[in-house]
């Protein structure tokens, strides 16, 4: 078996590179494909957090790479998956404790007993990111549609066009708020498309549910009810191949609906 | 202020501590309680060396508990040095008054309400570290009486008989308290984590040096030491401490603990605030309970001191209950 390794960056932080990981990876795990997170970010990991992960981790990336111990003693089972495991970066070491040529051979290993490897990539675009690029030949650029994260991705996406791994490349819309697009206030999606020129995989609702799935370790895919579990688990099915319309963001429609809705925005201009 | 009088205020014995960690946990011990605050602290250091900058770290923490030192009796040349150096006034307390009272439980002072409400005017509390678990108390309205009358020998105050029986009972019945071995830190199994050619030990932690550090851990931040670690200060989660030794963290303990890194099975952990995500000592490793619901802050006023060690194989976290 050789799985697939997509990278999952961005070039700004706080767009949710590492919530977009866990979601997607958890997802996938799910729909029942053997999957494997990577966490590269070293000095400043939370993909264990996001996963409720952070109490079972003995070994991180480091210490495999250092021969500390075996490559599969690192492997941090999920709680609720057994599917999905977590590859750990050392939170006490920095960027420079791996190069890109032992990421690459990680990668390697562990495609041949996944179905994906999924490799959530730190901010910037030194060291932890090429390092992270290093194995992958996919990515999945996340973006939310405000000018200097746009800027970053295009950035990003001129970057990986350079890599030769990097076969394919697409673009994650995070934090999409419908209602301030309608108001001209935000960016459209079609807009962000049209400035990066990147075919899009994905468009994630802002959803105050990922602060409480991020603080209690859940991700949200697990919520069948949340509109971005939901985007996510879209996301997924897309990845597998699958044709999957986009998600209706725009306002709920319906009679009580448009009542909350007034109520909403009055409260809003008050 | 006369030799050996302490207005509104306790003497802590802490002369039969062996070393500096056992000094400052069992100072912490004493200090968490709710009734220390606003008092003054004689401190009876016995021949304990402390640095100055030692000196100054418990007294800030008896500052930081509203409480503050009023005098300090020590027979080490370098801790008089340090108190001088730090203003702290340096005096004999009462010399031929034995010390009495060993933390009385409040169900005892219930039991003799006569010999601790009329009589007693002034507490001392004893730190035997023979008797690890001696709990804090103090008397009712010990407060106003110290108003009144404030200028009586300490010897006099407190007939050593009345409370010498209470002392063993007490150590029996009011013991640590093991706290729910299931419910707190699950063992992982991770096999063989010890290093290759360290062996599993039992040396004496006691006599191992110990690495004095004042200040916060934060995320991702190590300490790695041959010896003993005392923390004055929190470590947050993300940090790490390993040591040969005991861990001792005087403050809230949020990362990654491993002590007898060298596989010694006696050495210990303890804080005001067990809160490690994982528990290490020697090679075996336990995450904390994920149903364990730990608020994003803590209140400072709700310190319990736990100690964690190995027994019969597995990892047990000993708890000093309050009772109030």
């Amino acid at each position: 078996m050789t799985g697939r390794v997509i990278v999952i960056t961005s070039g700004k932080g706080g767009v949710g590179k590492t919530t977009t990981s866990a979601n997607i990876g958890t997802a996938l795990a799910k729909d029942g494909y053997k999957v494997v997170l990577i966490d590269t970010d070293l000095g400043l990991r939370n993909l264990d957090l996001l996963l409720g992960l952070e109490n079972r981790i003995v070994y991180t990336i480091v210490d495999v790479i250092e021969e500390r111990c075996k490559l599969k003693q690192a492997l941090v089972k999920d709680k609720k998956n057994p599917n999905l495991s977590l590859l750990a970066a050392a939170q006490t070491r920095d960027k420079t404790a791996v190069n890109a040529e032992q990421l690459r051979e990680i990668c390697d290993t562990l495609k041949e007993e996944n179905d994906f490897v999924l490799v959530d990539c730190p901010a910037g675009i030194e060291q932890g990111f090429q390092n992270a690029v290093a194995g992958a030949s996919e990515a999945i650029v996340v973006t939310t549609p405000e000018m200097s994260a746009i800027r970053d991705a295009d950035r990003i996406i001129g970057l990986l066009e350079s890599k030769e791994e990097i076969k394919s490349y697409k673009l994650l819309l995070n934090r999409v708020r419908p209602s301030l697009i309608k108001s001209n206030e935000m960016m459209s999606v079609d807009d962000v498309v049209e400035i990066l020129s990147c075919p899009l995989i994905g468009i994630i609702p802002e959803d105050t549910g990922i602060i409480t799935s991020t603080n209690k370790g859940e991700p949200i895919v697990n919520d069948e009810n949340a509109l971005a579990g939901k985007a996510y688990r879209n996301v997924a099915l897309r990845i597998l191949g699958e044709e999957v319309p986009f998600l209706d963001l725009d306002e709920p429609k319906g009679f009580m609906a448009k009542i909350k809705n007034a109520f909403a925005k009055l409260k809003a201009k008050v | 202020m006369e030799k050996g009088f302490v207005e509104n205020g306790f003497i802590i014995d802490l002369s039969s501590a062996m070393n500096t960690t056992q000094l400052v946990f069992e100072l912490s011990s004493i200090m968490e309680h709710p009734d220390v605050k606003g008092k003054r602290v004689c401190l009876k250091l016995g021949s304990t060396d402390l640095k100055q900058s030692q000196l100054l770290s418990i007294k800030a923490l008896i500052d930081s508990m509203d409480a503050s030192i009023a005098l300090i009796d020590t027979s080490s040349e370098q801790t008089k040095a340090s108190a001088e150096s730090l203003g702290i006034v340096v005096s004999e307390i009462s010399a031929n008054a034995t010390p009495t009272i060993v933390g009385k439980a409040e169900e005892s002072i219930k039991e003799e309400p006569v010999e601790v409400k009329e009589e007693d005017k002034t507490i001392e509390v004893v730190a035997d570290m023979k008797i690890p678990t001696a709990p804090v108390e103090t008397a009712e309205g010990v407060e106003d009486v110290y108003e009144e009358e404030s200028t009586q020998e300490l010897s006099e105050i407190i007939p050593a008989e009345h409370f010498d029986n209470d002392f063993e009972s007490l150590a029996a019945n009011e013991g640590l308290l093991k706290a729910e071995e299931t419910s707190k830190y699950i063992l992982l199994d991770t096999g063989d984590v010890l290093p290759q050619g360290v062996e599993e030990n039992s040396a004496n932690t006691e006599t191992l040096p110990t690495l004095y550090l004042n200040q916060t851990l934060r995320s991702g931040q190590t300490v790695n030491y041959d010896g003993n670690i005392l923390i004055i200060g929190d470590a947050h989660p993300g940090s790490e401490i390993v040591a040969s030794g005991d861990i001792t963290v005087w403050g809230i303990l949020g990362g990654i603990a491993h002590a007898g890194s060298q596989g010694n099975v006696t050495a210990k952990v303890r804080a005001l605030k067990l809160n490690a995500i994982q528990l290490r000592i020697a090679g075996l490793y336990a995450r904390r309970n994920d149903t364990l619901n730990v608020p994003y802050v803590q209140k400072t006023n709700e310190f319990t001191p736990e100690e964690a060690q190995i027994e019969d194989g597995k990892i047990v976290i000993y708890k000093k209950l309050r009772r109030d």
